[in-house]
């Protein structure tokens, strides 16, 4: 957490960038006339981005700076198992990531005068909360690899972009290709992201009951994927010897 | 070796694979260990040296549980390195040499207190060892600085205290006086060395020889991933003890002439070293004397400004074992 908030890229991730992303979605959708549904994605978008880009891709950038430091062996080698070390950085990665609702919520509010409209609060927690579990679950199943494959760290934007896109943070999943509803199905964000879209909207029907199960379900079979996950890097990475720099 | 060692090595084996190509891929093996048999008793100072790519820091990863063997065992304080990692884990330590493994932008006491919990040591243990150690290690009144900050030495000895955190039976030191200014470098070796008197068993790689000679109980030169040698420092110099040392200092000498002493009786190896404006040759030979009066024949019309006999050094058993594997 020290070195997150002595780093100064961080505060691009949760601050700059939901703001920008922020700052573009209430210009293209609340144009007059534009549904009270639409202005919300702007309301929420920049966060949404925000908390996904520090929660993931800290993770992920967090081991690469690891391998960068030359501490990735060092950690490793420690008798604490690295799904302990990795979870200890994501729950961290996740409690910075939440700040991006602020400055996003402010400048919506300030800058825009967009609020949420039936703001459901109990619901709107209770998603939130699905959300941020589902976050947690994509990072430490993916972070491993990270640890493992050096290029799987040029892929990194690239997962980060597509799960903006087809989780529905800044426009519904409606809009997607038959197919892409299809990949977004899989990925426990969009029904965590759906759920607290229709917390903040009376109309349309909610089926929150099953969007958390949804949700959930999703991520309780990514962490069983990275229990196995976990077992292979380990012995991947003794085998190979490639968690040093060079 | 009565007692149980506290580190062992049966036929340890190590091939690195890889690939090489873009379009035709080709697997590609290297044996960094080929049938390593070691044994290191508790309590003592054990030296590994050898040239690079020998194969030193690969045994150190096997024993530090970073890296699997590809056969052969590897046991610490009677512990599978494989397989138990876990329980070794707790009771090892290890410094790599260079200035990296810290987290530079943290300060060293944040660095010792993020590495003591990693280690599970109870906060009230870490509390009282920290500052002990930032005492030992000439680190106080410093430790809230970044590290960024200090100097090599420092990160050095900071690498040292981390390794020292868990309060390991057994330490592994791999090079870790590379790039020390002499007075760092002794600093760290009068450490090590109070380390190993205190009971602590330790697993020293280096290719400075003088520092083995002088620490070390115990030394193994390892080539090409093979023990060659293995011993007491002056029972390693004993491997040279019926050779002599020539040393000469030529000015613009061709390599050609070199030929004509590798071609005395006696001579077994000749090494060149260019200095600034002259070149020191080292020949290792049986004779020294017989060597020396030939000298002026073979060097004819070459400036020669010094000449000296001299015992042979560990240094120089360790060249011969080596001999031109690099």
């Amino acid at each position: 957490m020290r070195l997150r908030v002595i780093s100064p890229w961080a505060y691009l991730n949760w601050l700059v960038f939901p703001v920008l992303f922020a700052a573009v979605g209430l210009y293209v959708l609340s144009t007059p006339g534009a549904a009270s549904s639409h202005v919300v994605y702007g309301v929420l978008g920049g966060g949404l981005i925000g908390y996904w880009s520090v929660a993931y891709l800290d993770g992920g950038n967090g081991i690469q700076d690891e391998r960068w430091n030359g501490t990735l062996e060092q950690i490793f080698a420690t008798p604490t198992p690295l799904w302990v070390i990795l979870l200890g950085k994501i729950c961290g990665g996740l409690l910075f990531g939440l700040l991006a609702f602020l400055p996003t919520a402010a400048f919506a509010y300030f800058g825009f005068h967009a609020v949420l409209p039936a703001l459901d609060a109990g619901r709107f927690v209770i998603s939130l909360g699905v959300l941020t579990l589902s976050f947690f679950c994509i990072a430490l199943t993916l972070t491993p690899l990270f640890a493992l494959w050096r290029w799987a760290f040029s892929m990194l934007n690239g997962f980060e972009l597509g799960v903006y896109v087809l989780s529905g943070f800044m426009f519904p999943v409606a809009v997607l290709a038959p197919w892409a509803q299809g990949v977004a199905g899989a990925l426990s964000p969009t029904w965590a992201v759906r759920a607290l879209y229709a917390s903040t909207l009376a109309d349309g029907p909610h089926d929150f009951g099953a969007w958390w199960f949804a949700a959930i379900g999703l991520s309780i079979a990514y962490l069983t994927g990275a229990y196995f996950l976990y077992a292979l890097v380990e012995r991947r990475a003794r085998m190979s010897g490639q968690l040093a720099m060079v | 070796m009565a007692t149980k060692p506290a580190i062992e090595a049966r036929q340890l084996r190590k091939t690195y694979t890889t690939t090489r190509g873009v379009f035709r891929r080709e697997r590609v093996e290297r044996a960094a260990l080929r049938g390593v048999d070691l044994k290191i008793a508790p309590g003592e100072l054990f030296g590994l040296l050898g040239p690079n790519g020998a194969g030193k820091t690969t045994m150190v990863k096997i024993f530090t549980t970073l890296l699997l063997p590809t056969s052969g065992s590897a046991l610490v304080l009677g512990l599978d390195a494989v397989k138990e990692q876990w329980a070794l884990r707790k009771r090892i330590g290890f410094v790599f040499g260079g200035e990296r493994g810290l987290y530079w932008r943290l300060s060293g006491l944040d660095n010792l207190r993020y590495f003591a919990d990693l280690y599970r040591i109870p906060p009230a243990v870490s509390r009282r060892r920290i500052p002990e150690l930032l005492e030992r290690l000439d680190l106080l009144g410093r430790e809230r600085d970044r590290v960024e900050l200090y100097s090599r030495g420092m990160k050095q000895r900071l690498h040292l205290a981390r390794g020292l955190l868990n309060d390991p039976d057994v330490l592994f030191l791999d090079e870790p006086t590379i790039g020390l200014d002499p007075v760092g470098a002794r600093e760290l070796r009068v450490i090590v060395r109070e380390l190993a008197d205190a009971g602590k068993t330790v697993f020293l790689t280096t290719h400075y020889m003088f520092e083995a000679d002088a620490i070390c109980d115990r030394i193994a030169v390892i080539r090409d991933g093979a023990i060659v040698a293995e011993g007491t420092p002056s029972s390693i110099k004993t491997l040279v003890q019926d050779q002599g040392i020539v040393e000469f200092e030529v000015v613009g000498m061709p390599v050609e002439r070199l030929a004509g002493l590798r071609g005395l009786p006696g001579v077994t190896s000749v090494a060149i070293s260019e200095h600034e404006l002259a070149q020191v040759v080292t020949v290792h030979c049986a004779r020294p004397a017989e060597v020396m009066t030939q000298l002026g024949v073979i060097l004819d019309g070459i400036r020669l400004e010094k000449v000296s006999s001299r015992e042979p050094t560990l240094e120089d058993a360790y060249v011969q074992l080596i001999g031109d594997s690099r």
